[in-house]
C-alpha cells in the first residue's frame, strides 16, 4: 500500500522558509532509514505559500487567481514524502520515528490505487495505468 | 525580466482541494463521469509534456495525523475535526514560471467545489551553501529513485 506522510506546517511566515543546515542533516538521515529499509518512492519540499498562488472556480468553472499567502486556513503543506508499506499501521510507525520539528504535524494519507476503483471508475479512468507508468519513466531530475 | 531563465524548467505542485473531503467517509469513491473529465485532464498534461507524477488521496478517514509534543509523537486517527480543508489529490508539473502552472491549473475541469493550490518544489539549487552541503546525499537520494 503507498501512504503519502504530508508535513503540515503552523503559523508559519510569509518568508520562504528555507530549512537550516541541521535541519536538513537530521531531515536527510530520516529519509535515508526509508530508503535503507526500501519502503521510500518519493519525497520533496514546497516552497513558502507566500510564492504560491491558489485557483478557485465559479459554478461556471471559471478560475479565479489569488496570489499567497492563504488566509483560508493556518496550516501550510511544507512537503511529502511518499512510501510503500504493509499496513496503515506500519505508515503510522514510520511517522512516529520521524524527527520532532517545532510547530509541524504529520498527515498519513493512503494513496488511491487503480484497484481501488470500482468497475464504473475503472472505466473511465482506463488511461490512468498507463499514465502512472509514464509518469515514473520520466524520473525526476 | 530574468532571461536567463527562460530556459529553466522548474516543477511545480498543484494540490487539489475539494470541498468537504475532510468530512467524507472511508472508502468513498469520486463520480465516473468527473473522473471522465480528470483524465482528459491528465492526458492533455502528459501530452505536453508537462506531466511528472499524479495521484489521489483516500479521505481523512483512512488515515491518521501526527503531533509531536515534547518531542514525543501523538497519533490521531482520521478524520481529523480541526481539519478545515484537505487534499484529494495532487499533481507535479515541469514548466517554465509559475505562470505556466497557474495556467494549467486555471484549465483543470473543476467548479467552485474545488480548490487548487500552487506550491513550487524545492529544488537543491535552492538551497544555500550550506544547507547543499548538509542535504548532500539529496541529490542521489532523488536520483536512486527506482523507475
Amino acid at each position: 500500500m503507498r501512504f503519502m506522510m504530508i508535513t503540515k506546517e503552523f503559523e508559519q511566515p510569509n518568508s520562504d522558509t528555507m530549512p537550516d543546515a541541521k535541519g536538513a542533516a537530521t531531515m536527510m538521515k530520516y529519509l535515508e532509514s526509508l530508503e535503507k529499509a526500501g519502503v521510500l518512492l518519493a519525497f520533496d519540499g514546497l516552497r513558502s505559500a507566500g510564492m504560491g498562488a491558489r485557483v478557485s472556480f465559479s459554478a461556471a468553472g471559471q478560475p479565479l487567481v489569488t496570489d499567497g499567502p492563504f488566509s483560508e486556513t493556518k496550516e501550510v503543506v511544507g512537503g511529502y514524502w511518499m512510501i510503500q508499506v504493509s499496513s496503515k499501521e506500519e505508515a503510522i510507525a514510520w511517522a512516529k520515528r520521524c524527527p520532532a520539528f517545532p510547530n509541524f504535524a504529520i498527515e498519513i494519507r493512503q494513496v488511491v490505487e487503480f484497484a481501488d476503483f470500482p468497475a464504473d471508475v475503472q472505466e473511465a479512468a482506463a488511461i490512468y495505468p498507463k499514465l502512472k507508468a509514464q509518469c515514473q519513466s520520466r524520473s525526476r531530475t | 525580466m530574468t532571461s536567463q531563465k527562460v530556459d529553466k524548467h522548474m516543477r511545480f505542485m498543484m494540490l487539489m482541494i475539494p470541498k468537504g473531503y475532510e468530512k467524507a467517509t472511508a472508502g468513498s469513491m469520486p463520480d465516473a463521469k468527473v473522473v471522465a473529465e480528470m483524465m482528459k485532464y491528465n492526458k492533455s498534461l502528459q501530452q505536453a509534456g508537462v506531466l511528472l507524477a499524479l495521484d489521489g488521496l483516500h479521505p481523512p478517514a483512512m488515515g491518521a495525523r501526527i503531533r509531536f509534543s515534547g518531542g514525543k509523537p501523538k497519533v490521531t486517527d482520521g478524520p481529523f475535526s480541526e481539519a478545515k480543508e484537505v487534499i484529494g489529490g495532487y499533481w507535479i508539473i515541469q514548466v517554465r514560471s509559475k505562470e505556466e502552472a497557474i495556467e494549467w491549473a486555471c484549465r483543470s475541469p473543476l467548479s467552485e467545489d474545488c480548490v487548487i493550490e500552487i506550491r513550487q518544489v524545492q529544488e537543491m539549487a535552492d538551497f544555500p551553501p550550506d544547507v547543499q552541503q548538509a542535504a548532500a546525499g539529496f541529490a542521489e537520494l532523488q536520483a536512486g529513485r527506482p523507475a
